[in-house]
């Protein structure tokens, strides 16, 4: 078979210098100069935080590349970023900030008060989403004064606002660049943008040229992983030298060898939560909701789901907000109770629920799992799991649902149930009322003390049932240091982040 | 008569055509949940969407959409993506790149491996041996290829690190690195279309073993081989030109899944991805640009035949 | 040895329709609740192990080979259903008349399983019956074609011929002549189409446009043990395996009919 023959010395030929290539394939060095590859699983429909939704946008651009006048702590703290200090007058209506006089854009141009201001006035126009607009609600002018003082006067006093100051709403772009601002972001950051290979990766440089310590890495690449298990397969074959949140806990075995890989695990912001439709005649009982709450065991949920990983928590306040407090035991584990507060309800023999949730990695296991405590209680629920846009239609905007499971990252975000039309139907003047209250307090224990009340309240009245809060899973190689422990906003900060 | 044959043909192309870019406008439009639901998410204002939909143009009646897309698309012109804001046809490009790379490659594999061992097969089929042969590729028919790809990373990437787990570096950039990230992908989706392939070029082998002009060569002293490439490979060629030709489809199709297993940003993730953020007109132009693909294949695998003789494919594909 | 690969084909799909009948009436466990340790190994009372909720290996493939089939039968034979009448007609009739289903056939052609699963989950939601619609409507191409290659075939038959000039009405000389003469290389096809729809359904899970949790294929098992591939690949095994041995049978069945059907094939083996 002289045929044949040639065809297996053809493929003999090919592996054999494929393996050759492998064989050669260089190491990566260990310096700083060998570009940071970070692997993501959110993928960002746009590069301007302010006018796109989505976590995957700030996850990138937010204090890498685009810089805010203030920034959170570890410790939940406001601290100077862009602004070297602020005064606040005595009733608590008119901010001064006073700009860090060395900083620029990536672009040469210099970071003033104008920019700062028209910044601002583009995150409050109408070009900007609703979540942002409403965020400068409590704002009434935002003016220069000079070429390094900002005054901002609001129309009530807002503790959240200067705290919101730190995410996405208060981000400083070059004027020059709003145009292209979606595809060619340009801030003051430690890293500038290079390229967007959009669905593959993003591409960030070093800035030379930064104001404060420049970023640590010539290269970084987030690079985008559709399967979270391929991500894995890539951390695991050394492509990639951090993963920047395991959504496959399950595997997190496979990294246990010290030698090659370090573990960083924390706390987010993200609530998972088992959504009630307030709306749904059977769900408007306060005694079902509480019978579900009872009904689920929630930390055998998160062996199952999570592998383990999240804390249980009991409200919709994770422990690195300042108003936490453990309600994780607000509702013990107990059927019998459950049964008995269905019973009382009027659901003896029985009940139907839809549970309809996104495709999404948490979701469906989840209630695959809550389905199943339910059928104890006499609950039967119907489990649909529809792909993302579906249930944004569905669920999220016409509220065809009686239960849902998503989780909720964005930080401090306990105002979700006070919007009007939310998702959930929830209504409760008496919440919202305490939530107003919080925010205009004179001082800070006072808003501390009403947030809690605030948190108990939901709990109390079972607004939702939080099953557990996402953990954040961050593998390294055992090289990288600076990893942020606990993910509190909403940006990957590679801030501190180096080699060595 | 021929030619006659191929203009008929050739008229009901353009039919399919044209009739292919209805349905999937139509069944991109009639997706629940529109773009503008999705680029607000949930953080949506009540009203917020009917705005952003009257600014995308969304509002304006379904034919006059159509006609303007269908224009388009004949000039080239597929719009602009609403994910990043980029003109499509150019986005769409770039992702062709790997999605032909893993194809094409895919296919001549198969066929380098399909050809002698099903040539194998044949000659050697009533030994245990063949047998054997012909049982391994009912094996590679039977696994779903993502579940072989996922065994190759899981042994090659990860256990013995010879290999890349995932990603593409393009062919412009490096030409080895191009190779090397895309053996384990193009192997995991050559099993499969081996398998096939083997089987067709089996079949076929024995076929043109019966002939009267192979047997007559047999008996006048000439090897099996030497009987096999004077007098065979006209047939076998053509029987695998059918099967080309019968699992393109599969092929593209195959390597939608492929690429999530590996990462890979081609037509399939983007599709994939488009889908989900109802990014309609890269949805729009990725099934048209395989719809079409495929449509135009199969015609000119057809004018093949027509050319060189119509019973040939009726055969081929009974078989 | 003669039909060795009929009867290979015949007693593995033997062995998932028993699988699937016994899931009918039962069981060991349920197949969704979660009635062990997470993730045991085989070994008793869980025969291959429990998943990673804790649900019984072993019933869940028992309960899967139920739906597979479901899916196999439901697809192919909506495929059937549509194709070979249509595939007939355009068979027998001449002209334009017969040329019209057999180029709307080849546009379907155009959309594979994945690509109108794809669309459908997006549109209706991912699940069972969706991937069931998907592979049916890609699985018509496949039968109008056999159909009418077949019935081209049949219909130069002289008695065909005979039929039709004594004046028999076409309805009747489909179902009298053609039909029966066509039934076995339409087996074939079915059986063919078969394991392809097995495969479809795993792919379509693996992508997440598949089954739901509560209805756990093969396909979906296949694709949750993904989660613990590197810790526990076990998991990945046996609904791999079992979506082997289905496909395996159908095609085998398939490859032993051709041979029975084509004397010429058969008398070289």
């Amino acid at each position: 078979m002289r045929r044949s023959s040639l065809s297996v010395a053809v493929i003999m030929a090919l592996v054999a210098s494929v393996l050759l290539s492998a064989c050669t394939r260089p190491e990566p060095t260990q310096s700083n100069d060998a570009p940071l590859n970070i692997g993501v699983t959110t993928r960002p429909d746009g590069l301007d935080p302010i006018t796109v939704a989505g976590a995957g946008t700030p996850f990138v651009l937010l204090y890498n590349i685009y810089e805010t006048l203030v920034k959170v702590d570890s410790d939940a703290n406001i601290k100077p970023l862009l602004a070297t200090e602020w005064d606040v007058s005595d009733d608590n209506l008119v901010y001064t900030f006073s700009l860090e006089e060395g900083a620029k854009f990536a672009s040469g141009a210099p970071l003033n008060a104008e920019a700062v201001v028209a910044s601002f006035e583009r995150a409050r126009s109408e070009s900007a989403t609703a979540q942002i607009r409403d965020k400068w609600g409590p704002v009434d002018t935002i003016e220069a004064d000079g070429e390094h003082t900002v005054v901002i006067t609001l129309n009530r006093p807002s503790h959240a606002w200067l705290y919101d100051l730190s995410g996405p709403m208060g981000i400083i772009a070059d004027p020059a660049g709003f145009a292209d601002i979606n595809t060619t972001p340009v801030g003051s950051g430690p890293y500038v943008f290079e390229e967007w290979d959009e669905g593959s990766y993003i591409q960030l440089k070093a800035n030379r040229a930064y104001w404060g310590t420049p970023g640590r890495f010539t290269d970084v690449f987030f690079r985008y992983y559709s399967d979270p298990n391929a991500m894995n397969a890539a951390m695991l074959s050394g492509q990639l030298d951090i993963i920047s949140n395991l959504t496959v806990p399950q595997s997190i075995e496979q990294f246990q060898d010290e030698s090659r890989y370090t573990i960083h695990e924390g706390t987010t912001t993200g609530e998972v939560v088992l959504g009630y439709n307030h709306s749904s005649e059977k769900l408007q009982d306060v005694k079902v909701r509480q019978a579900i709450s009872h009904a689920i065991d929630r930390q055998a949920l998160v062996n199952a789901v999570w592998a383990g990983k999240g804390p249980l928590i009991g409200t919709h306040v994770p422990p690195t907000d300042p108003w936490y407090e453990d309600l994780s035991e607000h509702y013990s584990f107990d059927p019998d109770k459950a049964r008995e507060l269905l019973k009382e309800a009027g659901h003896e023999s029985g009940l139907t629920l839809d549970l309809r949730v996104p495709v999404l990695p948490y979701a469906p296991p989840s209630a695959r799992f809550i389905s199943e405590q339910l059928k104890d209680v006499g609950i039967t629920a119907n489990v649909e799991e529809l792909e993302w846009g579906r249930w944004l239609e569905q669920v999220y905007g016409n509220h065809d649902y009686d239960m849902t499971i998503v989780a909720h990252v964005e930080p401090r975000d306990m105002t979700a149930y006070a919007f009007e039309g939310n998702y959930w139907a929830y209504d409760n003047p008496a919440y919202n009322a305490l939530l107003e209250e919080a925010d205009i307090a004179a001082t800070e224990e006072e808003q501390i003390a009403t947030l809690k009340e605030a948190g108990r309240m939901l709990a109390d009245d079972a607004a939702g049932n939080w099953l557990f809060l996402l953990p954040s899973i961050i593998i390294t190689t055992p090289d990288i240091s600076g990893v942020q422990v606990n993910q509190i906003s909403l940006s990957f900060d590679l801030t501190m982040l180096a080699r060595g | 008569m021929v030619l006659r044959r191929v203009l008929v043909r050739a008229a009901w192309l353009l039919a399919s055509l044209l009739l292919a870019s209805f349905l999937i406008f139509a069944v991109a439009n009639a997706l629940p949940g529109d773009m503008a639901q999705i680029l607000l998410g949930t953080n949506a204002a009540p009203g917020e969407a009917e705005a952003l939909r009257e600014r995308l143009g969304l509002n304006r009646p379904f034919l006059v959409r159509y006609l303007e897309w269908l224009g388009g698309v004949l000039q080239l012109d597929f719009g602009n993506s609403y994910i990043g804001n980029r003109p499509i046809g150019p986005l769409i490009a770039a992702r062709l790149e790997v999605t032909l790379s893993l194809t094409i490659l895919g296919m001549l594999l198969a066929v380098l491996v399909a050809l002698p061992i099903g040539a194998y097969a044949a000659a050697r089929r009533r030994h245990l041996d063949g047998a054997a042969v012909s049982a391994l590729s009912q094996v590679g028919l039977a696994i779903p290829a993502f579940w072989a790809g996922i065994w190759l990373v899981i042994i090659f990437a990860v256990q013995l690190r010879w290999l890349p787990a995932s990603g593409y570096v393009s062919y412009w950039d490096s030409i080895g690195q191009w190779l090397l990230h895309l053996i384990l992908p193009v192997i995991s989706l050559a099993l499969v279309q081996g398998s096939v392939i083997s089987r067709y070029v089996r079949s076929s082998v024995i076929e043109v073993m019966q002939e009267d002009y192979f047997r007559t060569a047999r008996a006048v002293g000439w090897s099996k081989t030497r009987a096999l490439v004077r007098h065979g490979l006209r047939n076998i060629a053509i029987s695998l030109l059918t099967v080309i030709g019968l699992q393109l489809a599969t092929l593209l199709v195959g390597a939608i899944i492929i690429e999530q297993v590996f990462a890979l940003n081609g037509l399939g993730s983007t599709l994939l991805r488009a889908v989900s953020g109802r990014d309609l007109g890269v949805v729009q132009a990725i099934v048209l640009l395989l719809v079409w693909s495929v449509l135009i294949i199969n015609f000119l695998v057809d004018v093949a035949y027509q050319i060189i003789d119509p019973r040939l494919r009726r055969a081929a594909e009974a078989r | 040895m003669k039909r060795a690969t009929l009867y290979l084909g015949l007693s593995l799909i033997g062995l998932v329709v028993l699988l699937a009948v016994v899931g009918i009436f039962w069981t060991p466990y349920s197949p969704t609740a979660m009635v062990g340790p997470r993730l045991a190994r085989p070994g008793w009372p869980h025969l291959l192990g429990t998943d990673g909720f804790g649900a019984d290996i072993f019933s869940r493939i028992i309960n899967g080979a139920k739906i597979v089939l479901l899916v196999g039968i439901v697809s192919v034979s909506g495929a059937a259903l549509v194709g070979v009448p249509t595939g007939i007609f355009a068979g027998m009739k001449r002209g334009w008349a017969g040329e019209i289903p057999a180029r709307l056939a080849d546009i379907l052609y155009g959309f594979p399983a994945l690509l109108l699963a794809i669309l459908f989950a997006a549109a209706l939601g991912g699940s069972t019956w969706t991937a069931m619609l998907a592979i049916s409507i890609s699985t018509v191409p496949a039968f109008v074609r056999i159909a009418r290659a077949a019935t081209l075939q049949v219909m130069s038959q002289g008695y065909v011929e005979a039929a039709r000039l004594s004046g028999t009405p076409s309805p009747s000389v489909a179902v009298r002549h053609v039909l029966p003469n066509i039934a076995p290389v339409l087996g074939v096809q079915a059986s063919v189409s078969f394991g392809i729809a097995i495969l479809a359904e795993a792919g379509l899970s693996y992508l997440g446009l598949g089954s739901r949790a509560s209805e756990p294929t093969w396909g979906r098992m296949l694709r949750e043990a993904q989660d613990y591939i590197f810790s526990e690949p076990i998991q990945a095994l046996w609904p791999g395996l079992a979506i082997a041995v289905a496909t395996m049978g159908f095609n085998l069945l398939g490859d032993g009919l051709r041979d029975l059907l084509d004397p010429r094939l058969r008398e070289l083996r």
